[in-house]
């Protein structure tokens, strides 16, 4: 027994080291409490609430668990709670006013959430980077590039610049600029490029898709295909579609020319 | 292992669980050829309902078929095929409305004939006009959670749209089987253990007609 005797040792005004050991043991069953309910609720809701979403749920219930494993410890401190918000607030103060880029990021981290012009999961270009937001920190937001580049934007840059959400809205519209030969018959081609769009799932009904020719070129009739189509597939029907639309006006027997010009040759007058 | 061999795709999967049984039904028609939306949108020709009236009509979707591994923790999703083509839309606006299913239907008075009941599936739905005047109704709009499908000798739905005004609706499909000795499907959602809660409805907000 006389080995645990030094925890009845005075540490500051009546706070013990038991009273200190036993605040410890509080905040990490705290933080293990709230690391517990990240697994569970990741576990048991990551396939019915969207990821983001779920992402802050979690992240507000750690910070409320931990803060009540630190308020039901502090009464062993005899701490009056009113002068520690008094104390609390002016450490505040100075810690802001010391601190004062990291507040912004973090007001601005706040309104991200708030506002939430993006969100993770979302393609993205905000000032010179473009990638795939992997997520909002309090102070800071990860964009992975394309290329897989990790880039960490500060929130109040990202607050503050211009933001392209590619995802934000559920449809978009893309365009393909296809040159025939002025041999071929621009309405046979128009209804191939239509055929092949309405056999296609996610080139959207309404809108309706548009093609039509858009300009007699100097090597070639040019159409123009403008298509809706689900945001959240929009690359991968791009990128294979023209393709499609390749082979199917080739198929149908299309020519698509190469830039050609053609030269006259003036006969050169006699006696030169 | 699990084979399915169609036309356009083959997969082999090899099943951990060693108990359970398969179930074979067909389930919400929202999932080929991957997922990108909870909303299944039907096309048809203008039904015109005086106001405070009732109208039933028949029409037709494609229907799509889930492989299901039933175990002592639930419902396990193995394969989704459909022999149905596939089309989405979008009901409302890019910035505010959504991603739907497709489906462009002939309007029925009774069931249909169904050359294929493994394809096409049949909706009986009730257009209650709750408005004032009269309204023209083009599409209906169901959310997957309200979707309820049963099946026998084919698939099918009961719905039901309370029109409130040219711009407002309010779809849900009923709890109830399409014809007696019907079966419920085992809905996508129970393999995701979400529980259904009966009568779920989908505010309709960019309209029922046009």
């Amino acid at each position: 027994m006389d080995e645990m005797e030094w925890l009845d040792t005075v540490v500051y005004g009546e706070v013990t080291y038991y009273h200190l050991l036993i605040f410890v043991i509080d905040v990490i069953v705290a933080v293990v409490v709230a690391k517990a309910i990240s697994v569970y609720l990741k576990k048991y809701l990551s396939d019915r609430i969207e990821k983001a979403e779920l992402d802050i749920i979690i992240r507000i219930l750690q910070v409320v668990v931990i803060l009540i494993g630190f308020y039901i410890g502090l009464p062993r401190f005899e701490f009056n709670l009113a002068d520690l918000i008094l104390v609390g607030g002016t450490l505040t103060i100075v810690i802001g006013l010391a601190t004062q880029k990291m507040g912004s990021n973090f007001v601005s981290g706040l309104f991200l959430l708030i506002e939430r012009p993006i969100k993770p999961g979302d393609t993205v270009q905000v000032e010179s980077v473009t990638g795939v937001v992997q997520k909002i920190h309090i102070l800071s937001t990860i964009i992975k590039t394309f290329e897989g580049i990790y880039v960490r934007i500060p929130n109040e840059t990202v607050f503050t610049s211009e933001i392209v959400n590619y995802v934000a809205n559920v449809a978009r519209r893309f365009e393909y600029v296809v040159g025939i030969s002025y041999q071929d018959d621009a309405g046979r081609a128009i209804r191939v490029i239509q055929d092949l769009l309405e056999a296609h799932p996610f080139v959207l009904k309404h809108p309706s898709p548009s093609v039509f020719l858009d300009e007699l070129g100097d090597s070639s009739v040019v159409l123009k295909v403008l298509i809706w189509c689900p945001s959240r597939v929009w690359w991968s029907v791009r990128t294979e579609l023209l393709q499609e639309i390749k082979t199917a006006i080739e198929d149908a027997g299309t020519v698509i020319p190469f830039p050609q010009r053609v030269i006259t040759l003036q006969e050169a007058p006699p006696g030169r | 292992m699990y084979y399915r061999t169609t036309a356009s795709r083959s997969i082999e999967k090899i099943l951990g669980s060693r108990g359970g049984r398969i179930i074979v039904n067909p389930v919400e028609p929202l999932n080929l050829p991957q997922e990108v939306t909870r909303y299944l949108e039907f096309h048809f020709t203008p039904i015109v309902v005086p106001s405070e009236s009732e109208q039933r009509i028949f029409l037709t979707f494609p229907v799509e078929i889930g492989v299901f591994l039933q175990d002592k923790r639930g419902f396990t999703v193995i394969d989704i095929f459909s022999f149905a083509p596939q089309k989405y839309s979008l009901y409302g606006t890019p910035d505010d409305g959504v991603i739907t299913r497709h489906v462009d239907s002939d309007v029925f008075d009774s069931v249909p004939y169904l050359v294929d009941p493994l394809a096409t599936g049949v909706m009986e739905l009730t257009i209650f006009n709750a408005s004032r005047t009269q309204v023209e109704v083009t599409r209906a709009v169901f959310e997957n959670a309200s979707l309820n499908v049963y099946y026998g000798d084919f698939v099918a739905m009961k719905g039901r749209m309370e029109v409130y005004s040219k711009a407002i609706a309010e779809t849900t499909t009923l709890l109830t089987p399409f014809r007696e000795g019907m079966r419920a499907a085992v809905p996508l959602f129970a393999s995701r253990q979400i529980a259904l809660a009966e009568g779920l409805k989908y505010l309709m907000e960019h309209g029922v007609g046009g």
